[in-house]
């Protein structure tokens, strides 16, 4: 009796409201330095960068790349076990959860072409160095400003979908006051961090 | 009204054999007031002749206390997983859609074989190992309080509802679904059940238990005796979280 998939499927939960919820507020607070002006970004960027070139690899497989790859691999087998049905019982859980589901194979598709391109490719095998200006001008292309966006979007709204999917797993919210409570606070700050990625965004192309 | 509502029609999802293909019928039968969908099947089945007036087999589905306590008459109704015998006619759109709960292995029309339910009940082991009779005065203190949630509980008919609303139960994955798994916190609140609460638990952090909840709630939206199971599956996520820390941390 070991259970693996029960101990695999807590881990999945935290996997990913801890490590890669951080990676996402990593990601929104960096990016939001940039309303600052360039300046402030590669100096954000500079201050990571003093951390010694192997400590930081090492923060980057362990904190980004094992979870998202757990996450994303197991995930797919969660995905699967789903028969989306959203159509025939359309209330609001029921479409979160149908959401939850539909963002991650988004988030798949994105996030090999966002790490692929940015972190494998420009900066691991071109040698490039990530500053204001290369982000500025990956997403002045208009397409790529709009699947960025909607990579964004896709990923705040599974993590902060993902937090009241979270209370629930782990017992934390049990009566349905208390689900819904958990539930709005998460949708009002699903909705304030896509502004704030709206914001930002904007401000590399204005 | 009464002009408008003369005749009633049904669109219904029919499959002869476990294996054949589904096809559809339409049958049309005269309006009566305070009809419902089972009385309905009823009046087809005295005459099953479709639309366009082809004699047919009649169709086949399952009733029995026709009050909503037994769970039998549970199919898909307009797109709904319901009891036929508390939906009530004219309180649905027409043409009224009637097909079988195809989470379940199909038997016949609306026929379906519910006896997974019955095999995930025994996984959980949803039943009192030690049983007796007992004078009051000599019998294990319940709690009025706790026997109120497991009265609510106990109301459970395994119809079925849950299951078939429930994206993650189906073929495509093994979770045994809200019902056999709240009832297995029926059983772990009893005074002499929840002696085999570790044993429950412990089923339900087995392959198909409760990790296999990916809380869509539709199960607490369909259930036609409003049990909280959602409530109740939060709170055996808690129980079972705890088990886990027992299981690792006590042997």
């Amino acid at each position: 009796m070991i259970n693996v998939s029960f101990y695999l499927r807590r881990l999945h939960s935290l996997c990913g409201l801890l490590l890669l919820g951080g990676v996402l507020v990593e990601h929104l607070l960096t990016n939001a330095s940039a309303m600052g002006g360039p300046e402030v970004f590669n100096q954000g960027l500079a201050m990571m960068e003093m951390i010694p070139p192997p400590v930081f690899l090492g923060i980057e497989i362990c904190l980004y790349a094992v979870p998202i790859l757990f996450h994303g691999i197991y995930g797919i087998f969660i995905a699967l076990d789903a028969k989306n049905n959203p159509g025939a019982y359309g209330y609001s859980r029921n479409w979160k959860f149908a959401l939850q589901r539909y963002t991650a194979w988004y988030l798949v598709a994105f996030l090999i072409w966002h790490v692929g391109y940015l972190r494998i490719y420009l900066k691991g095998i071109m040698g490039e160095h990530i500053s204001y200006a290369l982000v500025q001008s990956v997403i002045s292309n208009p397409i790529v400003f709009v699947l960025y966006a909607l990579g964004m979007f896709a990923a705040i709204f599974h993590f902060c979908n993902g937090i009241t999917t979270f209370c629930m797993t782990w017992g934390i919210a049990k009566g349905p006051r208390a689900q819904c409570v958990v539930d709005k606070i998460a949708m009002g700050l699903c909705a304030l961090m896509c502004l704030l990625t709206l914001a930002f965004m904007f401000s590399y192309i204005a | 009204m009464a002009e408008q509502k003369k005749t009633i029609t049904f669109i219904i999802e029919r499959q002869d054999s476990p294996t054949s293909a589904p096809y559809t019928q339409e049958f049309e039968i005269p309006y009566r007031p305070a009809l419902n969908v089972v009385a309905s099947l009823m009046e087809i089945q005295k005459n099953p002749v479709t639309k366009d007036g082809k004699k047919v087999a009649p169709v086949t589905w399952e009733c029995n206390c026709l009050e909503k306590v037994c769970g039998a008459c549970m199919m898909v109704i307009n797109g709904k997983a319901r009891q036929a015998c508390c939906a009530l006619i004219d309180e649905l759109e027409q043409p009224i859609r009637l097909a079988p709960a195809r989470t379940f292995p199909v038997i016949r029309d609306l026929l379906i074989d519910r006896s997974v339910m019955f095999e995930s009940l025994k996984r959980v082991q949803a039943w009192v190992e030690v049983d007796g009779t007992w004078e009051v005065k000599d019998a294990p203190i319940q709690n009025p309080y706790t026997a109120t949630t497991a009265y609510e509980i106990s109301h459970c008919m395994t119809c079925g509802c849950c299951l078939e609303a429930c994206p993650n139960v189906g073929p495509q994955s093994d979770f045994i679904g809200a019902s056999p798994s709240v009832q297995a916190y029926l059983f772990n609140l009893h005074p002499l059940g929840k002696f085999d609460k570790e044993k429950r638990l412990n089923a339900l952090m087995g392959k198909g238990g409760i990790t296999g909840c990916g809380n869509s709630q539709n199960c607490v939206e369909v259930c036609p005796k409003n049990i909280k199971l959602t409530t109740y599956l939060a709170q055996l996520n808690r129980d079972v979280n705890k088990q886990a820390l027992k299981n690792i941390f006590n042997k």
